[in-house]
């Protein structure tokens, strides 16, 4: 009961969560990757593939409205099946996603820092906020959400990049988009974590303003995507694939850096903010899924932060591996799972809704042959 | 019968974070700011067939009063030679602030660029880092005190810095530079540093530019670089000449940019000038402003087409019109000898303000 309460969290919550988890891995490497396989063209890929993702977004919003993909009125095989999918995925993710955070920590802010030293300080936070739940995730995601948008005007009013359309041109579709995107499937489809939320409406809140908000969201998240992505090519064309950390390289790029030294660090601390936060988001998808065989219990959470902890340091251990690992074949497992979970949750939840509702249906139409008789 | 609490919740939080910020303080490898040798500019040469590697840093005695001290080191590899450095300065080198980086000729034409990608993918120069090149050895322009008192090599990142809309002046940063060398063609184009001296006095001169397309390259005089400022920057300030019958004087440049397009079927790369002008010292009835502006339209024209001419006979596409034909749609730019098929059609388009 106390779990199902720990992760009930407000539609705003879960907008700026979704946001977050939607963009925080595609806007470092990714843009690198992309360049590198598909070109000056490759924001199409990016367009599509967050296309595909905020619609299925949609169909997570849909399912969580009704509570935690572990509290339907589905058979409990079912449920177990989604946690060893949702807990295997979010396991390979993380360790992705996660060496790529520490990568970018140890080379960007650091000079040559241990990985094992990042990753303990970073585990830790996000371990305690995936144990505590959504509820504590959401408070989170919703006092750091300031410095987010402090760090993005404090970036649109100083910006200084010296845009060059060109770089853009010729726009042509080739296959090398589509092989773009099925090569670095495993940055998208960033949604199941989201899965174990149980989203209500806010009370304070009419349903008009929450449409303007779900509008600024998904225009947000286009701009932070693909307009990076726009922005990423125009600076740098087709070098773009010898640049990596692409926020932190598109931010360095002001009209001040040079009268008072660096000031990328306000875009700096909203990205480990968004790192923080997704890291623990996918701690805590892997939590939930375990806690639903072994019980609400602390070591429980522990365990999963020690597995993921030894495979980013012991197991990956360099950005050359976990873009291997990345690469290769996982990415279609992890991808089938996304997806594949996430429909199969909607399909059973409505298939459960409308069996309750004839069910009631029924026994209202007996009650009232009772009464009749 | 409640359960006995151990630990305050809240304290226990503290904990958290207290650890967290003590993890971070195992981190090694981070010294303070004191103990790292902060480098205003560096050069880059290739001698004898080894990197030679020079930085200049600022050094403030117990008086306040400055001094520019350079070091010098060799060796195979860019790293080492940092190492090195380090060594000599007493402590660790941080080229992230540096202003300015000088390179050698060589390591333009010679290097394969190896050099230049550890300092811009390894992320050790700053994006905003200037690059330019010098007529004389690296070395040579980055050592000597100006006659300001100012050492050359952190003078010189200053002065571009704030030149960048300046005609004439073509100052590149290390992301430019790059960004121009995978370009099609793979041509560079860098100020040109010169060390001066007249008399007693010492100084740099920036006026002329050097174009290389990683295997060869042009130096462009003063002219040629004011063709190439109009055609590939935005220019904010300068003046131009004009001198028609009796009168003579200079216009003051509002704003002045350029567009080059390549039509899909076509060998004729057309390049528009669009400049806004203002004379400070404008009488209506005592200039011509027809005159005039043909004046400074044929001037504009015989700057660029200097440039545009020189680099094709040097076999460099100074002016993207590959890059440009690929992107419009011209296959041009496939026949390896394109730049001696392409014909220059240039447009001026000056007003007065």
């Amino acid at each position: 009961m106390q779990n199902k309460l720990n992760n009930k969290i407000y539609t705003e919550q879960f907008l700026l969560l979704a946001f977050i988890s939607l963009i925080t891995f595609k806007v470092v490497m990714l843009p690198q990757y992309l360049v590198k396989t598909a070109g000056s063209q490759s924001y199409m890929t990016m367009f599509f593939m967050i296309a595909i993702e905020l619609m299925m977004l949609c169909v997570v919003y849909g399912i969580t409205k009704n509570g935690s993909i572990l509290q339907l009125d589905i058979p409990k095989w079912l449920k177990g099946i989604f946690a060893i999918l949702v807990f295997s995925s979010s396991l390979i993710k993380s360790t992705v996603l996660g060496s790529e955070g520490v990568s970018y920590i140890s080379t960007s802010l650091y000079a040559n820092v241990s990985w094992s030293f990042v990753m303990l300080a970073l585990m830790i936070v996000c371990l305690y906020l995936a144990h505590k739940g959504g509820k504590v995730l959401g408070r989170t995601v919703q006092i750091f959400f300031w410095i987010l948008i402090f760090a993005l005007v404090f970036y649109a009013v100083f910006s200084n990049s010296n845009f060059d359309i060109i770089n853009l041109m010729p726009f042509k579709i080739s296959s090398d988009l589509a092989v773009a995107g099925d090569k670095y499937l495993m940055w998208f489809g960033d949604f199941t974590p989201l899965l174990f939320m149980s989203v209500q409406p806010s009370s304070n809140r009419k349903k008009s303003t929450l449409a303007i908000w779900i509008a600024i969201a998904v225009i947000a998240a286009l701009i932070c995507t693909v307009g990076l992505m726009i922005e990423f090519i125009c600076i740098f064309g087709a070098s773009g694939e010898i640049v990596g950390n692409a926020f932190l390289n598109v931010s360095s790029l002001n009209k001040i850096s040079f009268m008072i030294g660096s000031v990328d660090l306000p875009t700096v601390i909203s990205w480990l903010i968004m790192c923080v936060i997704k890291f623990s988001l996918l701690l805590f998808a892997m939590a939930e899924c375990a806690k639903f065989f072994f019980g609400n219990k602390a070591i429980v959470s522990l365990a999963c932060g020690i597995i993921v902890y030894a495979i980013v340091v012991y197991g990956i251990g360099n950005l050359k591996a976990c873009y291997n690992l990345a690469t290769g074949w996982l990415r279609y497992f992890v991808l089938a799972a996304e997806f594949g979970v996430t429909i199969v949750a909607y399909i059973a939840m409505r298939v459960s809704q409308k069996r309750n509702q004839s069910i009631s249906q029924s026994a209202n139409n007996q009650g009232e042959v009772y009464e009749k008789a | 019968m409640k359960k006995p609490k151990f630990i305050n919740k809240k304290w226990l939080v503290i904990l958290v974070i207290a650890l967290v910020l003590v993890t971070f303080s195992f981190l090694d490898e981070q010294k303070s700011i004191a103990a790292r040798t902060i480098v205003l500019a560096l050069s880059l040469d290739i001698v004898d067939d080894e990197y030679e590697v020079g930085i200049q840093v600022l050094k403030l005695d117990k008086s306040e009063k400055q001094e520019f001290l350079t070091y010098f080191a060799k060796g195979d590899k860019l790293s080492d030679i940092i190492e090195h450095l380090s060594y000599d300065t007493g402590s660790t080198v941080a080229l992230c602030h540096a202003t300015v980086l000088i390179i050698g000729q060589d390591v333009l034409n010679k290097d394969d660029n190896k050099a230049m990608s550890y300092f811009f993918e390894g992320e050790v120069l700053c994006n905003n880092t200037m690059v330019v090149t010098s007529v004389q050895s690296p070395r040579e322009v980055l050592s000597p005190t100006l006659s300001n008192g100012v050492g050359s090599g952190y003078y010189l990142g200053q002065v571009l810095h704030n030149m960048v809309g300046d005609f004439g002046i073509i100052p590149i940063t290390v992301k430019d530079y790059f960004k121009n060398k995978y370009h099609i063609g793979s041509c560079v184009y860098l100020p040109c540093v010169s060390l001066e001296k007249e008399g007693e006095t010492t100084f740099l001169d920036i006026t002329k530019s050097y174009v290389s397309d990683g295997t060869k390259g042009v130096i462009l005089s003063e002219n040629a670089t004011k063709g190439l400022s109009l055609t590939l920057n935005k220019i904010s300030n300068g003046t131009l000449p004009y001198h028609y019958e009796d009168s003579v004087g200079e216009l003051d440049i509002v704003k002045s940019k350029g567009d080059i397009k390549i039509e899909k079927d076509s060998n004729t790369a057309k390049l528009q000038i669009k400049a806004t002008l203002k004379d400070n010292t404008y009488v209506p009835e005592k200039i011509n402003e027809e005159l005039c502006m043909e004046y400074v339209s044929n001037e504009i024209k015989s700057y660029i087409e200097e440039c545009f001419y020189q680099c094709k006979d040097a076999g460099l596409d100074v002016f993207y019109i590959g890059q440009r034909a690929y992107a419009y749609g011209n296959e041009i730019y496939k026949d390896p000898s394109y730049l001696d098929k392409i014909e220059l059609e240039i447009e001026v388009k000056a007003k007065m303000k």
